[in-house]
């Protein structure tokens, strides 16, 4: 059992290392399609080809592809991922500031979208009836709700009427969890509403097939207190669809926190995105795909492993 | 044992609840508005656009970024609260008796962050990188620029001078912008470091905590001379692109100031906050071909007089730019051309311009096509409607590339852009008369006689005649065919900021202008 699993987990692991790899050159090969070179990025439209030809010699844009390719991955493997070709920063140093703000919204969003999702989709199976009907309208109007509209709604009553929430900026954590959290919260609720209302209707699905299984008739019978039926009985057997949601939850907001980093003026991924690709600073275009390859392909990962662990019958596979 | 009743418990989760909230708004109420005090500690500034998208060569921006770069770099002359220029880091000019040299005097006790001095080598290698065509602050200063400067010569280590291609009276006032700033030795020398490090003399340095495209953290340069004549210890420039983001940060108290559309302007104001306003920028049809080669009923008078009269401007104006101004005169309100006779003579009249077209010989109206642009596009449909109801159809395009869009100057008939005319002579001979946007090399004896009489002009009533002459002209002669004048507006916390002061009709305040609350 324990060598199967080993054996998953390392062909989960080689696919993984595979995908982004694969998109590590994908990425490469799109930044080398770009017009322009580095040099001319970096000095500008009016630089001499002297000036272009000394910066493309120094960051060795003449070499052949495949030496530039395992140069910039051999630095990749070590946390470097270049210099950003308009300001000379490190791009890694820049992506590592600006992941935790796009971590935190996306993984606060995901939990909070999986809790509320998952009580209203379980309320909503169970009681059925008027509650059902009631639970899938509010849901419905939760998905037609546009994020960015959301937002504003949130601002304007939580942070311009009653200062209960900033209504821009971004603390980090270790400058003060209190403001973290509180410069988190609008944010995290705004994109959490669609994603509770989607997760919700994954939940009230799986539920009731799930409560028509026979042992859940069979212990209803036994006199099982239905709160353990329902949360760990039934749930548990509802559970990986509910699973798979969150995690493309997680993979969606983190690729789509932009319209909230725009919103709340944060300093996440999604803005470091629109600035690199409008400047056409290959490097720092290049190191956030990677970055959010890595992400999605980890994400994947565990939930694989979560399904795996969750369904007895693919964990005997 | 029963502790509570219904109603208790009700009443105690109400409780709970306020006092959660309470205490939450007690959290965050160190920025709320209502809480700020007056202090000079730090100032935070909400902006609409990232200052250094592209590094911190001050030469790379135009006047748009004055604001931000004037807390890293000092100019050689500056810009002053009553909109004229005064001295910077030259403490004297003169020209020579026909204008066409400029010789600065520095000052000698300037010291930049790389530990370099100024001296008038300094100056000459700064300016020297003119023909670097990616450098915006040197546009109008590049060979065959407007106001082209031919050599820059070191007259002594404190004496600098420019030679212009022709006579330049009041050249200096270009000085008070980004085109005078002036970088230190290591940075002009290595223009790369510029990227990630400023290299200025001014009152402000970059602080660590800068968070590049978010927030840009300045703090006081020890260093600086001018340094006291800034108000607060630490200023933060915050980027928040969203307008309503921006009002909503000034008015919840995360920003101190912040620059407002004016279809945010009444929002602000509700909530207690301070709004100035300038105007200044109309924004404005051009007619590209005034002689009919794109289009032949553009070479006339009365067909591009037809179109001023078939616009509903008002219309316009309350359905996409609440806030702003309907604009029947090219030159702003603010300026001394501006005239309310052309909002009569002008208004909106679908019948005349009919009238007109049939006079010019197109009774069913004739089609051409305009390109537009993201930020036009809208309008441009609005005005669409407008011209379709006097029988001209025009298209809309919306430009493949950048290149297509520059090319309708010579492609298309008419334009459509943003014009600010805080120097009516340049944009004249730089953009309307000899520029870019009269590639048909159409003539106008009026026109280029108004203009010269504004360049002449030597006291306020000569400039207000030749100015309105000017004016008028622009739009009798369907040169420019203008729909609005938009504000550019600064909402200020009142309890914190005292209220804002632009620098004459610059649309940016000084930095040196924001002071505390008294």
């Amino acid at each position: 059992m324990e060598v199967t699993m080993a054996l998953f987990i390392t062909k989960r692991l080689l696919m993984a290392l595979a995908t982004v790899l694969v998109v590590a050159v994908l990425a490469f090969l799109l930044v080398h399609a770009m017009p322009g070179s580095p040099g001319a990025v970096s000095l500008g439209a009016g630089a001499s080809q002297d000036a272009i030809d000394e910066v493309n010699q120094r960051l060795g844009w003449n070499d052949p592809l495949f030496t530039q390719f395992f140069t910039w991955l051999g630095s990749a493997v070590h946390g470097d991922l270049g210099v950003s070709l308009i300001d000379g920063r490190s791009v890694s140093a820049d992506l590592a500031s600006r992941l935790p703000v796009t971590a935190s919204l996306a993984a606060g969003a995901t939990i909070l979208s999986a809790v509320l999702g998952i009580a209203l989709g379980v309320t909503a199976a169970v009681r059925g009836g008027v509650l059902d009907q009631l639970i899938g309208g509010f849901v419905g109007l939760l998905v037609a709700l546009p994020a960015f509209w959301v937002g504003i709604i949130f601002v304007y009553l939580f942070a311009v009427q009653s200062s209960v929430f900033p209504a821009t900026g971004y603390v980090p954590f270790e400058v003060s969890p209190q403001d973290w959290a509180l410069s988190l919260a609008l944010p995290v609720i705004t994109l959490a509403v669609g994603g509770a209302a989607f997760i919700a209707r994954q939940t009230r699905a799986s539920m009731l097939e799930a409560l028509q299984q026979e042992h859940i008739r069979t212990l209803r019978a036994t006199a099982t207190p239905t709160w353990k039926i329902l949360y760990v009985h039934a749930l548990r057997y509802a559970s990986l669809p509910i699973v798979a949601g969150i995690a493309l939850q997680f993979i969606g907001l983190f690729g789509g926190s932009v319209i909230a980093e725009q919103l709340f003026a944060m300093p996440g991924l999604g803005q470091a995105v629109q600035s690199s690709v409008s400047t056409h600073d290959a490097p720092a275009v290049q190191g956030v795909v990677v970055i959010a390859t890595v992400v999605v392909v980890a994400v994947n990962l565990v939930l694989e492993l979560a399904t795996k662990f969750l369904d007895p019958k693919l964990r005997a596979s | 044992m029963k502790l509570m009743t219904t109603t208790g418990r009700g009443s105690a989760a109400v409780l709970t609840g306020a006092l959660l909230i309470g205490s939450l708004a007690a959290c965050g109420g160190g920025s709320s508005q209502a809480a700020a005090k007056a202090d000079t500690s730090s100032l935070t500034l909400a902006i609409d656009s990232d200052s250094a998208s592209f590094g911190y060569d001050p030469l790379r921006v135009s006047a748009a970024q004055r604001q931000f770069f004037e807390g890293l770099y000092d100019s050689l002359m500056t810009l002053q609260p009553d909109g004229s220029t005064g001295p910077g880091l030259a403490k004297e000019f003169s020209y020579n008796a026909d204008n066409t040299v400029l010789t600065l005097t520095l000052k000698d006790d300037v010291t930049f962050t790389d530990g370099s001095k100024l001296d008038a080598a300094l100056v000459k290698t700064n300016l020297d990188r003119r023909s670097d065509p990616a450098l915006s602050a040197y546009s109008a200063v590049a060979k065959g620029g407007a106001q082209e400067i031919t050599s820059v010569d070191v007259v002594s280590p404190t004496q600098v001078a420019l030679t212009f291609a022709k006579p330049q009276p009041g050249f200096e006032k270009n000085l008070a912008s980004t085109t005078g700033m002036i970088v230190g030795k290591n940075g002009v020398t290595d223009t790369a470091s510029l990227g990630a490090t400023p290299d200025g003399s001014g009152p402000y340095t970059l602080d660590p905590s800068t968070v590049k495209g978010n927030k840009y953290v300045l703090v006081k340069n020890d260093k600086s001379a001018d340094a006291s004549e800034y108000a607060y210890k630490k200023v933060v420039f915050s980027v928040v692109m969203d307008p309503q983001a921006r009002a909503n940060a000034l008015v919840s108290g995360q920003a101190d100031v912040a620059m407002l559309t004016s279809n945010t302007v009444d929002f602000a104001k509700s909530k207690g906050v301070g709004v100035t306003q300038i105007g200044g920028t109309v924004n404005t049809m051009i007619s590209f071909d005034k002689t009919g080669k794109t289009a032949p009923a553009f070479g006339q008078e009365k067909v591009r007089q037809a179109i001023q009269y078939a616009i509903n401007r008002q219309a316009l104006v309350d359905a996409l730019h609440k806030g702003d101004i309907p604009a029947w005169n090219a030159l702003p309100k603010d300026s001394a051309g501006f005239t309310k006779d052309l909002e009569t003579k002008f208004a909106y009249n679908p019948d005349k311009a009919k009238a007109l077209l049939a006079e010019a010989g197109y009774p069913n109206g004739f089609e051409f096509t305009i390109i537009a642009g993201a930020q036009t596009q809208t309008d441009l449909q609005a005005v669409q409607k407008d011209l379709a109801a006097v029988g001209i159809t025009m298209n809309v395009k919306m430009a493949a590339s950048t290149d297509e869009a520059f090319a309708a100057v010579a492609t298309t008939p008419l334009g459509y852009a943003p014009l600010n005319w805080d120097n009516p002579v340049g944009v004249m001979y730089g953009a309307i008369l000899n520029g870019f946007t009269n590639v048909q090399k159409a003539t106008d004896d009026q026109l280029s006689a108004a203009t010269g009489e504004l360049a002449a002009a030597k006291d306020d009533a000569a400039v207000k005649a030749a100015a309105t002459k000017l004016n008028t002209r622009l739009v009798e002669s369907g040169w420019m065919i203008p729909l609005y004048e938009a504000l550019t507006n600064q909402g200020y916390n009142t309890k914190k900021v005292s209220p804002v002061k632009f620098a004459g009709t610059n649309a940016y305040p000084l930095l040196s202008s924001y002071t505390p609350a008294s």
